[in-house]
């Protein structure tokens, strides 16, 4: 029946895979609406989707749930699609924004917001996405200077360096002031549960740039993937396109830690997943980026709401354990370097 | 141009040893050679780490003088200092020296062993899933064993899963490298989520596990890490003529006639039981791994891997280190791990942003 | 200025190297498949061929550094993986293409290295070792240059260190693989002609070269390969055909003798007509 899905990746037509994910995404999507902790069965949920709910069972669909599921749509995607570009600027398919310490930074910029007595979501958005760049320029930095982009181990070394330091200063941080330290412990292990739509509304004029960005530089930056000078003759100029995406994703780190907090491996799995669906290119993984991110990211969650009732599993926790071993299979396929 | 008029050199009628070495006979069988750099370097750092103890010893709420520091090491001096410097300062000096230079060795070996010097047992995620098991049986969601143990069987648990799942050394190990980082990540989400779960209190009395400190450490636990370093220590010296080896490629060191997996399990096997014990004591504070060979590589010029200068740089930053968190902001105390990490910050950031030839170690 | 310069060093024995029905692979790709070769003693033997033929995957089986799928590498009559590694280290020295050596180190300190296999934990330093390497920094030419740090050597300095190195280990066998790839031509020429020089005190050499002519002028047994087995091996003069170039390389040339040497050179290289 589907033909298509037998041909090697790249061959694949994006949009026939595209629209099964957007299926798959609604189908995780109306899941997500109808699973969850607590008392109510997805019977009985699905009735008060469609109208026939008590004003408690609609609280839970409509409004806990839903936010849920939108905060979940929002970090898979900006997380998803930041992975594949931080893959395709460090040319390493290694490069994930919680391993490489951009996470990090973001989490002790935003412990140091909390620690100054901030509180206003838009501050500690902002603040969260400066952090993320810091942390983007320090390791990407790092990586290019020392001619690291060749080898993938390395880059991911400096990383774990680097978020070994910025966690041990945040922990720094919050030894002086207790009130911090006892909100940014709920906060660090990541989760999209009891955020609200405030701080995502904060967020969107940030995403805005960050897509206009992306989009900039989807057309050069699939031609960076052969190699600078080969970009270079081709008459792009990658430091400039590099620049603008390190922004773009600081912006989106930022962004979805200031609202998830560190959410690891998303990054990692989702541009792996779409490497494998419909071959390497970047202009073609970074479409299939935003369906396969949400997804992702809202099933795990529906899963982290069902293993460990009636208490939840943080999704941080979820990820890392889905995305460690995707990590080793990619170290395994022998073909590392060759993003 | 290539001599063509080659022949035997003249038969030397002594045995000389090679630059800076120094020739050690003993009978017929046994010509062992030692660096004489190393043994001033080593001697140096010996006093420097004596000395400082004497202060470390005196300083703190009540200070004492140097010369009552020595003369309650003597047996003299008044009950109330013998009782602040031996059974106060003294342990806790010991521990410091002890998992200072425990990590330092450590990490020496395992960046030698990667040729990385971001290579650490720390930034590996090691210390990671000792401080998860430490945790985890401090908020009682496991078997009631005390943190120490706990951390230890975390490291050693950490090390087998990463080998394991790496499927043996493979090319240069960085299976290994990378799996270890993964399970370190998923760790120290666990970590996070056992701390999210429990009340504030219980959440604090595991701060010191997730950050690393030295206060009111298992005396047992010491006891066992000074043991283990001690026989460390000469594994490092029966071996260190394999050790250094590792710096080469592995075509050549199977070519010189060595087991390049047997020195690798070794080295890995001294790594972990350091690490491990280390972590056991003192809770994570890797960066002392990072930076103590460091030093030790500053202080020497390259003749081998300084492995034993780099147990004492590491003893001497962790001394130093707990001296500074204990006394600058007194009565509140700073935990070890925490003002490594303020040290050892700026220098990271330094090794990772400058331009280097030496990227590689 | 003869080979009969050299005095023969008391503890060199000659050692033979063979491989039988030798299969060797990487992962689950055959490399070389049931291949058996002899080295001939005293000989210089060049390994040619074209890119992917398996010629570095076979120095790397004689050498013991890649294990067999099957068959059996025979140095002096005895299987190679049954003799203690340190044993063989002392019969069979290989300079791979991969040299990585630590930083700051001295070209003394490089050499010393070789001497690993015959030391050991009490013996660290005995006559015999100061005497190889004093040998070796002469062979290598290497006296003046003893106290440089091998990173500030040019190309060719430092493939010599590396040789050096081979030779302080006193094996009466040495394989290298690619020995002279990415040096200018005065410093292969420096590298092949102390190949010619350790091949005149008796010692057995096999090295892995691109260069065709030079393959020629400096060996006197030739090895030619394609995709894992041998086409054909002899002295240079007798196998060194148009028919063979073509064949292994896929292009049309003439031979020649050199008019100083007499050895093959190759002239009018040009695409195959198909």
């Amino acid at each position: 029946m589907q033909s298509w899905f037998l041909k090697s990746p790249a061959q694949r037509p994006l949009f026939a895979v595209l629209v099964s994910a957007l299926f798959v995404l609604a189908l995780c999507c109306l899941l997500s609406l109808l699973f969850g902790a607590g008392g109510l069965t997805p019977q009985a949920s699905l009735q008060t989707l469609f109208g026939n709910g008590s004003p408690d069972d609609e609280f839970t669909v409509f409004h806990l749930r839903s936010t849920r599921t939108l905060i979940g749509l929002f970090v898979g995607l900006t997380l998803g699609i930041a992975g594949a570009l931080m893959q395709a600027v460090a040319r390493n398919p290694l490069a994930e924004p919680g391993l490489l310490g951009v996470s990090a930074g973001s989490s002790f910029a935003v412990a140091m917001a909390l620690v100054m007595g901030a509180s206003t979501a838009t501050l500690t958005v902002g603040i969260a996405q400066l952090g993320a760049l810091i942390g983007c320029i320090c390791v990407l930095g790092a990586a290019r200077m020392q001619g690291q982009h060749n080898d993938p181990i390395r880059l991911v070394l400096a990383g774990a360096a680097l978020s070994s330091l910025l966690l041990a200063m945040t922990s720094l941080i919050l030894l002086f002031d207790q009130r911090a330290a006892d909100e940014i412990r709920f906060w660090v292990t990541g989760s999209v549960a009891g955020r609200d739509t405030h701080t995502l509304m904060s967020v969107l004029p940030s995403m805005l740039v960050a897509a206009a960005c992306v989009l900039y530089t989807a057309k050069p930056l699939a031609s960076l993937a052969l190699g600078e000078r080969v970009a270079i003759g081709l008459g792009h100029k990658p430091r400039r396109i590099r620049g603008i995406i390190i922004i773009a994703v600081a912006l989106l780190v930022g962004g979805a830690t200031a609202i998830a907090g560190p959410v690891a491996f998303i990054g990692l799995v989702v541009p792996f997943a779409a490497r494998a669906l419909v071959g390497p290119d970047i202009r073609r993984t970074l479409w299939l980026c935003l369906p396969l991110g949400p997804i992702i990211v809202i099933s795990a969650d529906i899963i982290s709401r069902l293993v460990a009732q009636p208490t939840e599993m943080p999704l941080g926790v979820l990820t890392a354990i889905v995305g460690a071993p995707v990590l080793l299979l990619i170290v395994r396929s022998r073909r590392l370097p060759t993003l | 141009m290539i001599n063509q008029s080659l022949s035997m050199p003249d038969t030397p009628t002594s045995n000389t040893s090679p630059n800076g070495y120094r020739l050690v006979s003993i009978g017929q069988h046994a010509q062992i050679l030692i660096e004489k750099e190393a043994i001033v370097r080593n001697t140096w750092l010996l006093l420097v780490l004596f000395f400082a103890s004497i202060i470390t010893l005196g300083s703190g709420t009540m200070a004492i003088s140097p010369k009552e520091v020595v003369d309650v090491l003597l047996g003299q001096g008044d009950t109330m200092n013998q009782f602040v410097v031996k059974d106060l300062r003294l342990p806790r000096l010991l521990a410091a020296i002890y998992t200072g230079a425990a990590f330092s060795l450590a990490g020496c070996l395992m960046q030698t062993m990667a040729r990385n010097r971001l290579a650490t047992p720390g930034i590996i995620g090691i210390d990671n899933a000792a401080m998860a098991f430490a945790v985890s049986s401090i908020v009682g969601m496991s078997v009631s064993l005390a943190p120490s143990f706990m951390a230890l069987a975390g490291a050693a648990t950490a090390t087998a899963l990463a080998f394991g799942l790496a499927g043996g050394s493979g090319t240069r190990g960085y299976r290994f490298i990378v799996a270890g980082i993964g399970i370190g990540a998923i760790a120290g989400a666990v970590t996070q989520l056992l701390l999210s779960q429990v009340s504030i209190d219980v959440a604090n009395s595991a701060y010191p596990w997730t950050v690393g400190s030295l206060s009111a450490r298992d005396p047992f636990m010491v006891n066992t890490l000074s043991i283990g370093i001690a026989i460390c220590v000469i594994g490092c010296l029966l071996f260190s003529r394999q050790f250094a080896l590792l710096p080469f490629s592995d075509q050549v060191i199977t070519g010189l006639g060595a087991n390049i997996k047997h020195i690798r399990i070794l080295a890995l096997i001294l790594c972990i039981t350091l690490t491990g014990l280390a972590v056991a004591v003192a809770g994570p504070v890797g960066l002392v791994a990072l930076v103590g060979p460091e030093i030790a590589r500053v202080l020497s010029r390259y003749r081998g891997i300084p492995l034993i200068s780099s147990a004492l740089t590491g003893a001497l930053v962790m001394m130093l280190s707990d001296l500074f968190g204990r006394t600058v902001l007194s009565p509140i105390e700073l935990p070890v791990g925490i003002v490594t990490a303020v040290i050892g910050g700026p220098y990271l950031i330094w090794i990772l942003v400058r331009r280097s030839s030496r990227s590689s170690l | 200025m003869t080979a009969t310069a050299f005095k023969q060093k008391p503890n060199t024995f000659s050692a033979s190297l063979s491989a039988d029905k030798l299969s060797l692979k990487h992962g689950k790709i055959s490399i070389i498949d049931q291949l058996n070769v002899t080295l001939p003693e005293g000989q210089v033997t060049a390994i040619v061929g074209p890119n992917g033929c398996g010629k570095s995957t076979l120095l790397n089986g004689l050498s013991r550094v890649h294990t067999p799928s099957s068959g059996v590498v025979m140095l002096d009559g005895k299987d190679i993986h049954s003799l203690p590694s340190k044993e063989v280290a002392r019969r069979l020295a290989l300079l791979p293409q991969d040299t990585l050596a630590p930083d700051g180190i001295t070209i003394e300190e490089l050499i010393r290295f070789g001497r690993h296999p015959h030391q050991s934990l009490l013996r660290q330093w005995a006559m015999d070792d100061q005497e190889a390497i004093k040998y070796a920094l002469q062979a290598a030419d290497l006296e003046g240059l003893k106290d440089r740090l091998l990173d500030t050597l040019s190309g060719g300095q430092r493939q010599r260190a590396w040789i050096a190195m081979s030779i302080a280990q006193e094996t009466p066998l040495l394989l290298l693989d690619e020995p002279t790839s990415a040096l200018d031509l005065g410093h292969q020429i420096e590298v092949f002609e102390l190949i010619r020089n350790l091949s005149r005190q008796g010692k057995t050499l096999a090295m892995v070269v691109h260069d065709l002519p030079s393959a020629c002028r400096y060996s006197d047994h030739i090895i030619a390969m394609k995709e894992g087995e041998i086409l054909t091996q002899g002295s240079p003069k007798d196998i060194m055909t148009k028919e063979l170039v073509r064949e292994l390389y896929g292009v049309d040339c003439d031979l020649m003798p050199d008019p100083m040497t007499g050895s093959p050179i190759l002239i009018n290289i040009r695409r195959l007509k198909s």
